[in-house]
């Protein structure tokens, strides 16, 4: 799968480069700018189209003790879903109490997050030097076996980022991406799950200007994903995406809009499992965020809909 | 046999009796009519469904995404219009000031 599909990107990458090259006023090739983490390369389109829906009610309230010091609570209440074996959903009411603890300065930053259940969630992030990161995340659970911890090393160069994973289960990854011309930038992962005996590789590819940003992925576990935002103006950003995945045969495409307005942030989609949903962020006063989610899915007749506050911040 | 014999004449002879009516029905024509009619009943039934659950997805649709949509830009449509009005009151006397 990856020799088969990494001869299309090479030469898009050459054709890329000499179109540039015809270009009347010359890249300098070795001041390029720096690209994108290779993990956050469908940044746009994520933020657009995958917003954080919820169903029932949320409560968040944070509170700042100093400068760098903050602690934060949240209520959720609402059903959750349980898998099971017939194609309904079925949900049973649940509530939650989220405790976390964050500290935040320039070069160290932890967040602690205890949920009533015993989920405990950790992340760290540290810059070692300049240059170097590191990052951090633990969850740890009363389930056996469900329990993840995580270390990541980031390197970023003048035109180049890389990325060192190490994880339980004897899981490591590397990364790399490359800026090859001043909007495009091209990369490759490898990752090996020592645990489940898994390997893969895979190769993303991303082009983007002020107005808009195209990117594509590929992975040798049957996975490919594109992704494409249109800046309309500063407020209004249209996205879509296309997901395919080879061993699973399963397709699915989305699009979206994301206004940006002074009061409100409004996100909507809608993807090609009849599925509707929209995340509405409202700005009632400083500090203070009202929440809409709602999620329609036509063909499961499953709706969702939630509401919340955000207190602080 | 016989028993065969006894239950075809009794039906031959009870279609031959039957009144005005039911000849009627039976004949093709009607016949005819009445199934086009059922199926035309059946197709409009159909369509009207299937126009139901597609109207009943496009509002519920129109409900989650547009609306919301519509009150926002209009509210941002409302706040453009009041800074514009407050500017033109205190840009207004400003620009006046050096003439």
């Amino acid at each position: 799968m990856a020799t088969f599909v990494s001869p299309p990107t090479a030469p898009a990458a050459a054709a890329a480069a000499s179109d540039s090259a015809a270009e009347p006023p010359k890249v300098d090739y070795l001041d390029l700018p720096c690209p994108i983490p290779y993990e956050e390369i469908h940044r746009e389109a994520l933020m657009s189209l995958k917003p954080e829906l919820f169903e029932g009610l949320r409560f968040d309230f944070t509170k700042g003790l100093n400068q760098k010091f903050s602690l934060s609570h949240s209520v959720m209440m609402g059903p959750t879903e349980v898998p099971a074996q017939s194609s309904e959903t079925i949900k049973i009411p649940t509530a939650h109490y989220e405790f976390g603890a964050n500290f935040i300065d320039p070069k160290l930053m932890l967040f602690g997050r205890v949920l009533t259940d015993g989920r405990l969630n950790a992340r760290l992030k540290c810059d070692l030097t300049d240059n170097l990161t590191m990052k951090g995340n633990a969850q740890l659970t009363n389930e056996p076996h469900m329990s993840h911890g995580m270390f990541n090393f980031d390197y970023k160069g003048s035109d180049y980022r890389t990325q060192f994973q190490l994880g339980n289960g004897a899981l490591f990854g590397a990364s790399y991406i490359q800026s090859v011309t001043p909007n495009l930038s091209l990369g490759g992962e490898v990752f090996w799950a020592g645990q489940h005996r898994k390997s893969g590789i895979g190769y993303a590819t991303r082009y983007n200007t002020d107005k808009m940003v195209a990117t594509g992925q590929v992975a040798s576990t049957g996975m490919v994903a594109l992704s494409y935002v249109q800046k309309v103006s500063d407020k209004v950003s249209l996205a879509s995406d296309f997901m395919y995945n080879y061993m699973s045969r399963d397709v699915t495409a989305s699009v979206g809009y994301d206004y940006i307005l002074r009061q409100c942030r409004l996100r909507g989609k809608i993807d090609s499992n009849g599925v509707v949903s929209a995340f509405l962020e409202e700005r009632l006063n400083m500090g203070l965020n009202f929440i809409l989610s709602a999620e329609i899915d036509h063909r499961k007749k499953d709706y969702k809909f939630g509401f919340g506050l955000t207190v602080g911040e | 046999m016989a028993s065969k014999r006894v239950s075809l004449s009794r039906s031959r002879s009870s279609s031959s009796d039957d009144g005005i009516l039911s000849r009627i029905s039976d004949n093709t024509v009607v016949r005819k009519g009445k199934s086009a009619a059922c199926d035309a009943v059946y197709v409009a039934k159909r369509l009207l469904r299937s126009t139901g659950k597609a109207a009943w997805i496009a509002a519920t649709t129109f409900i989650v995404l547009g609306i919301p949509l519509i009150i926002e830009m209009d509210r941002e449509a409302q706040f453009t219009e009041a800074e514009l009005q407050q500017a033109s009151l205190l840009g207004g006397a400003a620009p006046a000031q050096p003439k």
